[in-house]
Protein backbone atom coordinates (compact mmCIF):
# COMPACT_ATOMS: atom_id res chain seq x y z
CA UNK A 1 0.00 0.00 0.00
CA UNK A 2 0.96 3.60 -0.76
CA UNK A 3 1.97 5.79 2.08
CA UNK A 4 2.61 9.52 1.71
CA UNK A 5 3.74 11.86 3.87
CA UNK A 6 1.15 15.30 4.21
CA UNK A 7 2.52 18.35 5.80
CA UNK A 8 -0.30 20.76 7.23
CA UNK A 9 0.42 23.91 5.03
CA UNK A 10 -0.76 21.69 1.95
CA UNK A 11 -4.08 21.04 3.40
CA UNK A 12 -5.81 24.37 2.55
CA UNK A 13 -4.85 24.27 -0.88
CA UNK A 14 -6.18 20.66 -1.24
CA UNK A 15 -9.22 21.55 0.73
CA UNK A 16 -10.06 24.33 -1.55
CA UNK A 17 -9.21 22.19 -4.83
CA UNK A 18 -11.79 19.71 -3.45
CA UNK A 19 -14.89 21.66 -2.43
CA UNK A 20 -14.79 23.14 -5.65
CA UNK A 21 -15.88 19.69 -7.06
CA UNK A 22 -17.26 17.91 -3.95
CA UNK A 23 -19.30 18.97 -0.97
CA UNK A 24 -16.40 18.75 1.75
CA UNK A 25 -17.00 18.13 5.51
CA UNK A 26 -14.84 18.31 8.16
CA UNK A 27 -14.50 17.61 11.82
CA UNK A 28 -14.83 20.60 13.65
CA UNK A 29 -16.24 21.97 17.23
CA UNK A 30 -19.83 22.93 17.54
CA UNK A 31 -19.11 23.91 21.36
CA UNK A 32 -17.38 22.85 24.24
CA UNK A 33 -16.94 19.20 24.03
CA UNK A 34 -19.54 18.82 21.20
CA UNK A 35 -17.78 17.85 17.47
CA UNK A 36 -19.56 16.94 14.42
CA UNK A 37 -18.74 16.60 10.87
CA UNK A 38 -19.64 20.38 9.79
CA UNK A 39 -19.04 21.78 5.89
CA UNK A 40 -16.25 23.28 5.15
CA UNK A 41 -14.72 27.01 4.50
CA UNK A 42 -11.87 28.66 4.19
CA UNK A 43 -10.23 29.64 7.60
CA UNK A 44 -12.56 27.07 9.68
CA UNK A 45 -10.67 25.31 12.51
CA UNK A 46 -10.35 21.52 12.07
CA UNK A 47 -10.38 19.55 15.49
CA UNK A 48 -7.71 17.38 14.64
CA UNK A 49 -8.37 15.95 18.63
CA UNK A 50 -11.96 15.24 18.07
CA UNK A 51 -13.00 12.50 20.13
CA UNK A 52 -16.60 11.78 18.58
CA UNK A 53 -18.95 12.96 15.82
CA UNK A 54 -21.89 14.24 17.32
CA UNK A 55 -24.03 12.50 14.31
CA UNK A 56 -22.50 9.78 13.26
CA UNK A 57 -21.72 9.48 9.19
CA UNK A 58 -24.90 7.63 8.09
CA UNK A 59 -26.66 10.71 7.81
CA UNK A 60 -24.63 11.48 4.87
CA UNK A 61 -25.43 7.95 2.81
CA UNK A 62 -29.05 7.59 4.28
CA UNK A 63 -30.27 11.08 5.18
CA UNK A 64 -32.88 11.49 7.97
CA UNK A 65 -35.33 12.13 5.15
CA UNK A 66 -34.99 10.60 1.46
CA UNK A 67 -37.25 10.81 -1.84
CA UNK A 68 -37.29 7.95 -3.08
CA UNK A 69 -40.17 8.20 -5.41
CA UNK A 70 -42.54 10.56 -7.23
CA UNK A 71 -45.76 9.63 -8.57
CA UNK A 72 -48.63 10.82 -10.64
CA UNK A 73 -52.25 9.81 -9.23
CA UNK A 74 -53.97 10.87 -12.88
CA UNK A 75 -51.51 8.60 -15.09
CA UNK A 76 -50.64 6.17 -12.06
CA UNK A 77 -47.50 6.84 -13.01
CA UNK A 78 -44.22 6.48 -10.88
CA UNK A 79 -40.98 7.68 -11.45
CA UNK A 80 -37.30 6.75 -9.26
CA UNK A 81 -35.68 9.47 -7.61
CA UNK A 82 -32.11 9.19 -7.18
CA UNK A 83 -29.69 11.87 -5.06
CA UNK A 84 -26.37 11.54 -5.45
CA UNK A 85 -24.48 14.65 -4.15
CA UNK A 86 -20.74 14.14 -4.50
CA UNK A 87 -18.60 14.41 -1.53
CA UNK A 88 -15.94 14.38 0.44
CA UNK A 89 -16.42 13.06 4.06
CA UNK A 90 -12.81 13.70 5.70
CA UNK A 91 -11.23 13.19 9.14
CA UNK A 92 -13.83 9.87 9.63
CA UNK A 93 -12.21 7.64 12.43
CA UNK A 94 -11.97 3.92 12.13
CA UNK A 95 -14.98 2.82 14.06
CA UNK A 96 -17.51 5.10 12.16
CA UNK A 97 -16.15 3.43 9.49
CA UNK A 98 -16.66 0.24 9.99
CA UNK A 99 -20.25 1.18 10.33
CA UNK A 100 -20.56 2.39 6.50
CA UNK A 101 -18.32 -0.38 5.74
CA UNK A 102 -21.32 -2.55 7.48
CA UNK A 103 -24.20 -0.67 5.99
CA UNK A 104 -22.75 -1.44 2.74
CA UNK A 105 -22.91 -5.03 3.59
CA UNK A 106 -26.31 -4.80 4.33
CA UNK A 107 -28.02 -2.55 1.82
CA UNK A 108 -26.16 -4.67 -0.76
CA UNK A 109 -27.34 -7.82 0.35
CA UNK A 110 -31.17 -9.38 -0.74
CA UNK A 111 -33.14 -6.26 -2.85
CA UNK A 112 -29.98 -3.76 -3.24
CA UNK A 113 -30.62 -0.44 -1.72
CA UNK A 114 -29.74 1.39 -4.84
CA UNK A 115 -30.60 5.09 -2.82
CA UNK A 116 -28.24 4.00 -0.41
CA UNK A 117 -25.49 2.48 -3.34
CA UNK A 118 -25.74 5.55 -5.43
CA UNK A 119 -24.65 7.66 -2.29
CA UNK A 120 -21.90 5.92 -0.96
CA UNK A 121 -20.68 5.38 -4.90
CA UNK A 122 -20.58 9.21 -5.15
CA UNK A 123 -18.80 9.59 -1.33
CA UNK A 124 -15.16 9.30 -1.36
CA UNK A 125 -14.04 8.94 2.97
CA UNK A 126 -10.98 9.79 4.33
CA UNK A 127 -10.11 8.01 7.58
CA UNK A 128 -8.35 9.90 10.47
CA UNK A 129 -6.70 8.07 13.19
CA UNK A 130 -8.27 9.60 16.56
CA UNK A 131 -6.20 11.43 19.07
CA UNK A 132 -8.62 11.40 21.83
CA UNK A 133 -11.12 8.47 22.88
CA UNK A 134 -14.75 9.50 24.24
CA UNK A 135 -15.05 8.59 27.50
CA UNK A 136 -18.42 6.77 26.59
CA UNK A 137 -16.55 4.75 23.78
CA UNK A 138 -14.89 1.28 23.78
CA UNK A 139 -14.55 0.30 20.31
CA UNK A 140 -11.13 -1.30 20.77
CA UNK A 141 -12.59 -4.10 22.37
CA UNK A 142 -15.28 -4.36 19.74
CA UNK A 143 -12.91 -5.10 17.12
CA UNK A 144 -13.71 -1.65 15.27
CA UNK A 145 -10.08 0.10 16.27
CA UNK A 146 -8.66 -0.01 12.68
CA UNK A 147 -9.97 -1.04 9.04
CA UNK A 148 -8.78 -2.24 6.42
CA UNK A 149 -10.68 -1.27 3.48
CA UNK A 150 -13.69 1.07 2.90
CA UNK A 151 -12.05 4.54 2.66
CA UNK A 152 -9.90 6.19 0.18
CA UNK A 153 -7.31 7.85 2.10
CA UNK A 154 -6.55 6.86 5.95
CA UNK A 155 -4.97 10.06 7.37
CA UNK A 156 -2.19 9.71 10.95
CA UNK A 157 -1.34 12.56 12.44
CA UNK A 158 2.40 11.95 13.17
CA UNK A 159 3.67 15.16 14.65
CA UNK A 160 2.31 19.10 14.86
CA UNK A 161 1.95 19.34 11.76
CA UNK A 162 3.04 16.01 9.03
CA UNK A 163 0.29 13.16 8.21
CA UNK A 164 1.16 10.00 6.67
CA UNK A 165 -1.52 9.48 4.22
CA UNK A 166 -2.35 5.63 3.47
CA UNK A 167 -4.07 5.79 0.38
CA UNK A 168 -7.29 3.42 -0.34
CA UNK A 169 -8.15 3.61 -3.95
CA UNK A 170 -7.00 5.35 -6.81
CA UNK A 171 -10.01 7.95 -6.49
CA UNK A 172 -7.84 8.84 -2.92
CA UNK A 173 -4.66 9.15 -4.40
CA UNK A 174 -5.75 11.03 -7.05
CA UNK A 175 -7.60 13.84 -5.22
CA UNK A 176 -4.50 13.58 -2.83
CA UNK A 177 -2.09 14.04 -5.44
CA UNK A 178 -4.57 16.88 -7.29
CA UNK A 179 -1.62 19.70 -6.07
CA UNK A 180 1.40 18.44 -7.52
CA UNK A 181 4.03 15.23 -6.83
CA UNK A 182 3.74 14.23 -3.71
CA UNK A 183 6.70 12.53 -0.83
CA UNK A 184 6.90 8.96 0.16
CA UNK A 185 6.55 8.36 3.28
CA UNK A 186 10.12 7.23 4.85
CA UNK A 187 10.39 4.00 7.38
CA UNK A 188 10.45 6.85 10.12
CA UNK A 189 7.02 8.46 8.76
CA UNK A 190 5.53 5.18 9.23
CA UNK A 191 6.66 3.95 12.16
CA UNK A 192 5.30 7.22 13.59
CA UNK A 193 2.21 6.15 12.39
CA UNK A 194 2.39 2.76 14.08
CA UNK A 195 3.16 4.65 17.24
CA UNK A 196 0.62 7.39 16.77
CA UNK A 197 -1.75 4.38 16.36
CA UNK A 198 -0.74 2.71 19.19
CA UNK A 199 -1.22 5.58 21.64
CA UNK A 200 -4.75 5.88 20.99
CA UNK A 201 -5.76 2.08 21.41
CA UNK A 202 -3.98 2.33 25.12
CA UNK A 203 -6.78 5.10 25.73
CA UNK A 204 -9.33 3.32 24.03
CA UNK A 205 -8.69 0.00 26.01
CA UNK A 206 -9.61 1.85 29.21
CA UNK A 207 -12.90 0.96 28.47
CA UNK A 208 -13.70 -2.89 27.49
CA UNK A 209 -15.88 -5.81 27.81
CA UNK A 210 -14.25 -8.53 29.95
CA UNK A 211 -14.68 -11.10 27.24
CA UNK A 212 -13.31 -11.37 23.81
CA UNK A 213 -16.38 -9.85 21.42
CA UNK A 214 -16.64 -12.52 19.38
CA UNK A 215 -18.66 -14.47 22.02
CA UNK A 216 -20.91 -12.12 22.26
CA UNK A 217 -23.92 -13.66 20.14
CA UNK A 218 -23.69 -17.25 22.47
CA UNK A 219 -23.89 -14.69 25.43
CA UNK A 220 -26.55 -13.36 24.56
CA UNK A 221 -28.35 -16.62 23.81
CA UNK A 222 -28.24 -17.80 27.11
CA UNK A 223 -30.00 -13.96 28.14
CA UNK A 224 -33.34 -13.98 26.33
CA UNK A 225 -35.07 -14.36 30.22
CA UNK A 226 -32.34 -12.35 31.78
CA UNK A 227 -33.59 -9.99 34.52
CA UNK A 228 -31.42 -7.59 33.05
CA UNK A 229 -34.37 -6.68 30.45
CA UNK A 230 -36.56 -5.50 32.48
CA UNK A 231 -34.25 -3.49 34.97
CA UNK A 232 -33.41 -1.41 33.06
CA UNK A 233 -36.17 -1.09 30.38
CA UNK A 234 -38.33 0.51 32.84
CA UNK A 235 -36.66 3.35 32.64
CA UNK A 236 -37.01 3.57 28.47
CA UNK A 237 -38.52 7.05 27.15
CA UNK A 238 -38.91 4.99 24.16
CA UNK A 239 -37.83 8.12 22.21
CA UNK A 240 -35.64 6.06 19.56
CA UNK A 241 -32.37 8.17 20.15
CA UNK A 242 -29.83 5.45 20.49
CA UNK A 243 -31.34 3.73 17.25
CA UNK A 244 -30.87 7.40 15.75
CA UNK A 245 -27.43 8.29 17.11
CA UNK A 246 -26.15 4.83 15.77
CA UNK A 247 -24.01 4.51 13.17
CA UNK A 248 -25.19 1.06 12.13
CA UNK A 249 -29.16 1.79 12.49
CA UNK A 250 -30.53 2.01 9.62
CA UNK A 251 -34.51 1.10 9.71
CA UNK A 252 -36.44 3.37 8.22
CA UNK A 253 -40.71 4.32 7.92
CA UNK A 254 -42.23 5.11 4.36
CA UNK A 255 -44.20 8.22 4.15
CA UNK A 256 -46.63 9.57 1.10
CA UNK A 257 -47.80 13.37 0.76
CA UNK A 258 -49.82 14.80 -2.44
CA UNK A 259 -49.38 17.79 -3.97
CA UNK A 260 -51.71 20.57 -3.12
CA UNK A 261 -53.59 19.87 -6.20
CA UNK A 262 -53.91 16.53 -5.27
CA UNK A 263 -52.21 15.18 -8.87
CA UNK A 264 -49.00 14.07 -8.15
CA UNK A 265 -47.15 12.90 -4.77
CA UNK A 266 -43.96 12.38 -3.81
CA UNK A 267 -42.78 8.53 -1.44
CA UNK A 268 -39.87 8.79 0.85
CA UNK A 269 -38.61 7.31 3.68
CA UNK A 270 -37.91 8.76 7.23
CA UNK A 271 -35.40 7.09 10.10
CA UNK A 272 -37.14 4.94 12.35
CA UNK A 273 -36.29 2.97 15.19
CA UNK A 274 -36.92 -0.61 17.06
CA UNK A 275 -37.44 1.33 20.41
CA UNK A 276 -40.35 3.36 19.19
CA UNK A 277 -43.30 2.12 20.47
CA UNK A 278 -45.03 2.36 16.70
CA UNK A 279 -42.20 0.86 15.20
CA UNK A 280 -43.49 -3.14 15.55
CA UNK A 281 -47.39 -1.54 15.01
CA UNK A 282 -48.98 -2.93 12.10
CA UNK A 283 -52.04 -3.72 10.47
CA UNK A 284 -54.98 -3.81 12.83
CA UNK A 285 -52.75 -2.07 15.15
CA UNK A 286 -51.56 -5.27 16.42
CA UNK A 287 -48.22 -4.29 17.88
CA UNK A 288 -45.47 -7.75 18.37
CA UNK A 289 -43.15 -5.81 20.45
CA UNK A 290 -45.62 -3.56 22.60
CA UNK A 291 -43.56 -3.92 25.96
CA UNK A 292 -40.53 -1.78 26.83
CA UNK A 293 -38.71 -4.82 27.58
CA UNK A 294 -39.53 -6.33 24.57
CA UNK A 295 -37.91 -3.62 22.41
CA UNK A 296 -34.98 -3.14 24.96
CA UNK A 297 -33.60 -6.56 24.88
CA UNK A 298 -34.64 -6.37 20.52
CA UNK A 299 -31.96 -4.01 20.39
CA UNK A 300 -29.18 -5.42 22.19
CA UNK A 301 -29.82 -8.77 20.19
CA UNK A 302 -29.91 -7.01 17.28
CA UNK A 303 -25.95 -5.03 18.08
CA UNK A 304 -25.05 -8.52 19.42
CA UNK A 305 -26.23 -11.28 17.74
CA UNK A 306 -28.82 -10.72 14.65
CA UNK A 307 -26.37 -8.66 13.09
CA UNK A 308 -23.55 -11.04 13.77
CA UNK A 309 -25.46 -14.27 12.42
CA UNK A 310 -25.93 -12.19 9.05
CA UNK A 311 -22.43 -10.72 8.53
CA UNK A 312 -19.98 -12.28 11.12
CA UNK A 313 -19.08 -8.94 12.83
CA UNK A 314 -21.09 -7.00 15.77
CA UNK A 315 -23.64 -4.92 15.13
CA UNK A 316 -22.13 -2.45 17.67
CA UNK A 317 -18.81 -0.80 16.48
CA UNK A 318 -18.01 0.94 20.32
CA UNK A 319 -18.66 4.74 19.09
CA UNK A 320 -20.56 5.34 22.60
CA UNK A 321 -22.93 7.95 20.73
CA UNK A 322 -26.09 5.83 22.39
CA UNK A 323 -24.88 6.16 25.60
CA UNK A 324 -24.23 9.65 25.52
CA UNK A 325 -27.88 10.45 23.72
CA UNK A 326 -29.48 8.30 26.30
CA UNK A 327 -30.87 11.07 28.92
CA UNK A 328 -32.40 8.02 30.85
CA UNK A 329 -29.19 6.44 31.17
CA UNK A 330 -29.84 2.57 29.92
CA UNK A 331 -28.46 3.07 26.68
CA UNK A 332 -25.23 1.43 27.16
CA UNK A 333 -23.95 -2.06 25.12
CA UNK A 334 -20.49 -1.90 27.25
CA UNK A 335 -22.95 -2.22 30.45
CA UNK A 336 -25.41 -4.28 29.31
CA UNK A 337 -23.01 -6.91 27.52
CA UNK A 338 -20.55 -6.83 30.39
CA UNK A 339 -23.76 -7.47 33.23
CA UNK A 340 -24.71 -10.48 30.98
CA UNK A 341 -21.58 -11.68 31.40
CA UNK A 342 -20.95 -11.81 34.98
CA UNK A 343 -24.57 -13.05 35.03
CA UNK A 344 -23.98 -15.97 33.34
CA UNK A 345 -20.16 -16.76 34.29
CA UNK A 346 -21.01 -19.57 36.69
CA UNK A 347 -21.49 -21.14 33.51
CA UNK A 348 -18.42 -21.86 31.89
CA UNK B 1 -69.04 14.50 -6.43
CA UNK B 2 -69.76 18.10 -4.41
CA UNK B 3 -67.24 19.69 -2.88
CA UNK B 4 -66.70 18.67 1.05
CA UNK B 5 -68.12 21.58 2.98
CA UNK B 6 -65.66 22.97 5.67
CA UNK B 7 -66.20 25.62 8.45
CA UNK B 8 -64.06 26.81 11.20
CA UNK B 9 -64.56 27.62 14.77
CA UNK B 10 -62.79 28.77 17.97
CA UNK B 11 -63.37 28.74 21.96
CA UNK B 12 -60.99 30.03 23.96
CA UNK B 13 -57.30 30.99 21.98
CA UNK B 14 -56.11 33.14 20.48
CA UNK B 15 -57.08 32.44 17.13
CA UNK B 16 -53.38 31.91 16.03
CA UNK B 17 -53.84 28.42 14.31
CA UNK B 18 -56.29 29.84 11.63
CA UNK B 19 -53.74 32.61 11.59
CA UNK B 20 -51.24 30.23 10.79
CA UNK B 21 -53.65 28.94 7.99
CA UNK B 22 -54.69 32.58 6.36
CA UNK B 23 -50.20 32.39 6.57
CA UNK B 24 -50.21 29.39 3.89
CA UNK B 25 -51.00 32.08 1.21
CA UNK B 26 -50.59 30.97 -2.51
CA UNK B 27 -51.19 27.08 -0.87
CA UNK B 28 -53.88 28.17 0.64
CA UNK B 29 -55.77 29.10 -2.68
CA UNK B 30 -54.91 25.17 -4.16
CA UNK B 31 -55.88 23.36 -1.22
CA UNK B 32 -59.42 25.36 -0.27
CA UNK B 33 -59.77 24.92 -4.72
CA UNK B 34 -60.76 20.98 -3.38
CA UNK B 35 -63.40 22.60 -0.75
CA UNK B 36 -66.12 24.70 0.04
CA UNK B 37 -65.27 27.01 3.13
CA UNK B 38 -69.00 28.18 4.46
CA UNK B 39 -66.87 29.73 7.67
CA UNK B 40 -64.01 31.07 8.19
CA UNK B 41 -64.11 34.53 10.23
CA UNK B 42 -60.67 35.32 10.26
CA UNK B 43 -60.53 34.92 6.19
CA UNK B 44 -63.95 36.28 4.95
CA UNK B 45 -67.48 37.25 5.89
CA UNK B 46 -70.29 35.17 5.77
CA UNK B 47 -71.45 31.92 8.00
CA UNK B 48 -73.57 28.88 7.33
CA UNK B 49 -74.66 25.79 9.94
CA UNK B 50 -74.49 23.43 6.60
CA UNK B 51 -70.69 21.91 6.69
CA UNK B 52 -69.07 18.27 6.38
CA UNK B 53 -65.70 19.03 8.51
CA UNK B 54 -65.55 21.47 11.23
CA UNK B 55 -62.01 22.82 12.14
CA UNK B 56 -62.44 23.84 16.30
CA UNK B 57 -59.74 26.07 17.87
CA UNK B 58 -59.36 26.77 21.72
CA UNK B 59 -60.60 25.21 24.52
CA UNK B 60 -63.58 24.77 26.47
CA UNK B 61 -63.66 27.34 29.38
CA UNK B 62 -67.25 27.68 30.08
CA UNK B 63 -70.83 25.57 30.18
CA UNK B 64 -72.11 27.66 27.66
CA UNK B 65 -68.64 26.21 25.43
CA UNK B 66 -70.06 22.64 25.94
CA UNK B 67 -73.40 23.53 24.45
CA UNK B 68 -72.15 25.37 21.44
CA UNK B 69 -69.26 22.74 21.05
CA UNK B 70 -71.88 19.93 20.59
CA UNK B 71 -74.05 21.41 18.25
CA UNK B 72 -71.06 21.93 16.05
CA UNK B 73 -70.48 18.00 16.89
CA UNK B 74 -73.63 17.51 15.62
CA UNK B 75 -73.84 19.51 12.40
CA UNK B 76 -70.59 17.90 11.35
CA UNK B 77 -69.09 14.41 9.53
CA UNK B 78 -65.45 15.04 10.97
CA UNK B 79 -64.66 17.34 13.57
CA UNK B 80 -60.89 18.19 13.56
CA UNK B 81 -59.34 19.97 17.01
CA UNK B 82 -57.01 22.88 16.42
CA UNK B 83 -53.68 23.51 18.08
CA UNK B 84 -52.93 23.24 21.22
CA UNK B 85 -55.74 24.65 23.62
CA UNK B 86 -58.50 22.60 21.76
CA UNK B 87 -56.16 19.22 21.78
CA UNK B 88 -54.96 19.13 25.29
CA UNK B 89 -56.37 22.14 26.95
CA UNK B 90 -52.63 24.38 26.45
CA UNK B 91 -52.37 27.22 28.50
CA UNK B 92 -55.98 27.64 29.27
CA UNK B 93 -55.23 24.89 31.65
CA UNK B 94 -52.67 27.28 34.02
CA UNK B 95 -55.41 28.45 35.48
CA UNK B 96 -56.73 25.04 36.58
CA UNK B 97 -53.97 25.15 39.51
CA UNK B 98 -54.88 28.33 40.96
CA UNK B 99 -58.05 28.68 42.94
CA UNK B 100 -60.93 30.09 41.22
CA UNK B 101 -60.97 33.47 43.21
CA UNK B 102 -57.72 33.95 42.58
CA UNK B 103 -58.12 33.82 38.40
CA UNK B 104 -61.46 35.33 38.47
CA UNK B 105 -60.40 38.51 39.94
CA UNK B 106 -57.14 38.59 37.77
CA UNK B 107 -58.98 38.50 34.61
CA UNK B 108 -61.92 40.38 35.44
CA UNK B 109 -61.65 42.37 38.53
CA UNK B 110 -64.36 43.78 40.05
CA UNK B 111 -66.99 42.44 37.46
CA UNK B 112 -65.55 38.56 38.16
CA UNK B 113 -69.40 37.94 39.50
CA UNK B 114 -70.82 38.59 35.55
CA UNK B 115 -69.13 36.17 33.91
CA UNK B 116 -69.37 31.92 34.09
CA UNK B 117 -66.11 30.12 33.98
CA UNK B 118 -64.77 26.51 34.87
CA UNK B 119 -61.91 24.57 34.65
CA UNK B 120 -60.19 24.73 31.15
CA UNK B 121 -60.04 21.57 28.88
CA UNK B 122 -59.77 20.20 25.70
CA UNK B 123 -62.53 19.45 23.18
CA UNK B 124 -62.24 15.61 23.63
CA UNK B 125 -63.34 16.20 27.17
CA UNK B 126 -66.40 17.18 26.03
CA UNK B 127 -67.11 15.80 22.73
CA UNK B 128 -65.94 12.93 20.25
CA UNK B 129 -62.93 14.38 18.53
CA UNK B 130 -61.78 12.82 15.15
CA UNK B 131 -58.69 14.44 14.26
CA UNK B 132 -55.59 16.33 15.93
CA UNK B 133 -53.94 18.98 14.46
CA UNK B 134 -51.49 19.78 17.57
CA UNK B 135 -49.29 22.14 18.33
CA UNK B 136 -48.87 26.06 19.59
CA UNK B 137 -48.97 27.89 17.08
CA UNK B 138 -50.14 24.60 14.14
CA UNK B 139 -47.44 23.60 12.09
CA UNK B 140 -49.46 25.05 8.51
CA UNK B 141 -47.65 22.64 6.83
CA UNK B 142 -49.19 19.64 8.95
CA UNK B 143 -52.45 21.34 8.44
CA UNK B 144 -52.48 21.13 5.14
CA UNK B 145 -51.11 17.94 4.93
CA UNK B 146 -53.94 16.34 7.52
CA UNK B 147 -56.48 18.30 5.50
CA UNK B 148 -54.99 16.59 1.52
CA UNK B 149 -55.32 12.96 3.72
CA UNK B 150 -58.99 13.89 4.69
CA UNK B 151 -59.42 14.93 0.76
CA UNK B 152 -58.05 11.33 0.27
CA UNK B 153 -60.32 9.38 2.69
CA UNK B 154 -56.93 8.55 4.40
CA UNK B 155 -56.65 7.93 8.03
CA UNK B 156 -54.67 11.19 9.02
CA UNK B 157 -51.50 10.75 10.08
CA UNK B 158 -49.87 12.16 12.78
CA UNK B 159 -46.34 11.51 14.27
CA UNK B 160 -46.70 8.81 17.33
CA UNK B 161 -42.88 9.01 18.41
CA UNK B 162 -41.16 12.10 20.81
CA UNK B 163 -39.37 14.90 19.44
CA UNK B 164 -36.07 13.03 20.56
CA UNK B 165 -36.66 11.63 16.81
CA UNK B 166 -36.85 15.24 15.19
CA UNK B 167 -33.84 16.18 17.02
CA UNK B 168 -31.79 13.29 15.86
CA UNK B 169 -32.80 14.03 12.40
CA UNK B 170 -32.04 17.51 12.77
CA UNK B 171 -28.77 16.74 14.52
CA UNK B 172 -29.39 18.88 17.11
CA UNK B 173 -27.22 18.71 20.71
CA UNK B 174 -29.51 17.44 23.00
CA UNK B 175 -30.35 19.98 25.42
CA UNK B 176 -30.12 17.47 28.41
CA UNK B 177 -26.54 17.28 27.27
CA UNK B 178 -25.99 20.55 27.83
CA UNK B 179 -27.24 20.30 31.41
CA UNK B 180 -30.77 21.65 30.33
CA UNK B 181 -34.29 20.63 30.45
CA UNK B 182 -36.30 19.57 27.76
CA UNK B 183 -39.69 18.22 27.65
CA UNK B 184 -38.81 16.84 23.87
CA UNK B 185 -38.69 13.63 25.47
CA UNK B 186 -42.61 12.72 26.57
CA UNK B 187 -43.87 15.08 23.84
CA UNK B 188 -45.45 14.33 20.64
CA UNK B 189 -43.02 15.47 17.85
CA UNK B 190 -43.99 16.56 14.35
CA UNK B 191 -43.16 19.83 14.41
CA UNK B 192 -39.51 19.26 13.24
CA UNK B 193 -38.02 20.08 16.52
CA UNK B 194 -38.52 23.44 15.89
CA UNK B 195 -38.29 25.00 19.22
CA UNK B 196 -34.88 22.74 19.97
CA UNK B 197 -33.41 23.57 16.55
CA UNK B 198 -34.04 27.68 17.31
CA UNK B 199 -31.49 27.06 20.41
CA UNK B 200 -34.69 26.71 23.43
CA UNK B 201 -35.90 23.79 24.54
CA UNK B 202 -38.82 21.95 23.97
CA UNK B 203 -42.12 23.05 25.66
CA UNK B 204 -44.52 20.10 25.33
CA UNK B 205 -46.93 22.28 22.90
CA UNK B 206 -48.02 19.10 21.07
CA UNK B 207 -49.26 17.07 24.09
CA UNK B 208 -48.04 13.96 25.36
CA UNK B 209 -47.02 11.16 23.02
CA UNK B 210 -48.94 7.70 23.30
CA UNK B 211 -47.50 5.66 26.14
CA UNK B 212 -45.03 8.24 27.43
CA UNK B 213 -43.53 7.01 30.32
CA UNK B 214 -43.92 10.23 33.03
CA UNK B 215 -42.39 8.26 35.88
CA UNK B 216 -38.98 7.96 34.19
CA UNK B 217 -39.45 11.50 32.60
CA UNK B 218 -39.79 12.76 35.78
CA UNK B 219 -36.78 11.07 37.05
CA UNK B 220 -34.80 12.55 34.37
CA UNK B 221 -36.20 16.30 34.35
CA UNK B 222 -35.03 15.89 38.39
CA UNK B 223 -31.79 15.34 37.35
CA UNK B 224 -31.20 18.33 34.90
CA UNK B 225 -33.25 20.74 36.99
CA UNK B 226 -31.94 22.92 39.40
CA UNK B 227 -35.50 22.19 41.49
CA UNK B 228 -38.27 20.55 41.43
CA UNK B 229 -40.53 23.90 41.00
CA UNK B 230 -38.75 24.39 37.97
CA UNK B 231 -39.86 20.60 36.61
CA UNK B 232 -43.32 21.31 37.72
CA UNK B 233 -43.42 24.55 36.50
CA UNK B 234 -42.59 23.26 32.78
CA UNK B 235 -44.77 20.09 32.82
CA UNK B 236 -48.11 22.28 33.82
CA UNK B 237 -47.07 24.95 31.49
CA UNK B 238 -49.21 23.09 28.38
CA UNK B 239 -49.38 19.69 29.98
CA UNK B 240 -51.78 20.63 32.44
CA UNK B 241 -54.53 18.95 30.96
CA UNK B 242 -53.05 15.27 31.25
CA UNK B 243 -51.22 12.80 33.93
CA UNK B 244 -48.01 15.11 33.50
CA UNK B 245 -48.67 17.95 35.39
CA UNK B 246 -47.45 17.19 39.26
Amino acid sequence: MTTYTVYKEQLPGLFEKWSKQYALHVPARLREGFYDLVPWKKDLEIAWDYDVAYNSPKRFVMPPHEALITYDRRTCEAQPVFEAPKQILFGVHPYDVKALNQLDQLMEGGSPDQNYLRRREATVVMVFEPLTVSSSAFWASVGAASVAHGFDLYWTKIGPAAFTVEVGSAKGEELLGMNGPLLSSTAGDKEGARRAKARVLAKARKNALRYNWEETPRLLAKCWDSPLWRRYSQMCLACGSCNLVCPTCYCFDIREETDDKLETGVRSREWDGCMLEGFAKVAGNHNFRPKAQDRYRHRYFRKGKYIYDKIGELGCVGCGRCVRACTAGIANPLKVFNELWEETAHEY
Amino acid sequence: MAKPKIAFFDFAGCEGDQLQIANLEERLLDILGHVEVVSFREVATGHSDDYDVAFVEGSITRPEDEIRLKEIRKNAKVLVALGACACIGGINCLKNFMAENVYREEVYGGQARWFSTYAARPLKSVVHVDAEVPGCPIDPTEFARITKELLQGRAPWIPDFPVCVECKQAGNVCRYEMGRMCLGIITRAGCKAACVSEGAHCWGCRGLVPGANLDAARIVMDRAGSDRKATQDLLRFFLGDTGAAL
